[in-house]
């Protein structure tokens, strides 16, 4: 009676998936916390420069693009009509958050604080980066939505 | 909830955890936990152990007392 189970992922059915899903994404959190730890400690315990850890906060950041990405691509998160309005809010959103940070970074916890001029060059790159991955946003949705409808067909 | 109904199914059929499991493609501890209620199976799942035991969903799954 015994039959040789044929499932592709290592011989793990529905059950066992769910449960190694689950601890993944777990362990995924836990290992984004502790990254963003190590740059907050590095950053004003430690006293390092960007350029120290700078390959960690690429990694992040890489990582938590193609995250939200892939979510909104697998329809993870339900994005029922793209609407500019709701665009531009989380837009300037991001944009207000990544000013007040990059503010904070550099005349707050930066040794000398930077002028005016050089704060502008600094939050110019932040808009344009924020909307940069505003387009990458949209265009999975899109995507996402494109692909969902045709399996829908 | 225990799923007292599918442990009789399967007993009634002379079938082990195991037999049943291996009909299925999923584990013996899978077929345990959907027995003792402690895993909600999905639907393919359901409609497979339905298919070997040769029941409906209704006569496996459906609860007269949960609606």
């Amino acid at each position: 009676m015994k039959t040789k189970n044929k499932n592709p992922f290592f011989n793990l059915d529905e059950r066992n998936k769910q449960v190694a899903y689950r601890i993944m994404a777990i362990m995924y959190l836990l290992t984004i916390v502790a990254m963003q730890a190590i740059v907050i400690y590095r950053q004003f315990v430690l006293g390092q420069e960007l350029r120290d850890f700078e390959d960690i906060a690429i990694i992040m950041t890489v990582n938590s693009l193609f995250l939200i990405s892939a979510l909104l691509y697998f329809g993870a998160i339900p994005v029922r009509k793209l609407q500019i309005k709701s665009i531009v809010l989380i837009y300037l959103l991001l944009v207000v958050l990544g000013s007040l940070f990059t503010y904070a970074k550099y005349n707050i916890f930066a040794g000398p604080s930077l002028t005016f001029g050089e704060l502008f060059d600094k939050l110019i790159a932040v808009y344009a980066i924020t909307g940069i991955i505003m387009l990458f946003f949209i265009l999975f949705s899109i995507l996402g939505k494109r692909k969902l409808e045709k399996e829908l067909e | 909830m225990e799923n007292i109904k599918l442990k009789v199914a399967r007993v009634e059929k002379g079938m082990s955890q195991q037999e049943l499991a291996d009909l299925c493609e999923v584990t013996r501890q899978t077929i345990g936990l959907i027995e003792k209620g402690k895993y909600n199976p999905t639907l393919n799942l359901c409609i497979k152990i339905a298919g070997v035991l040769d029941l409906t969903l209704n006569d496996l799954f459906w609860n007269e007392n949960e609606k």
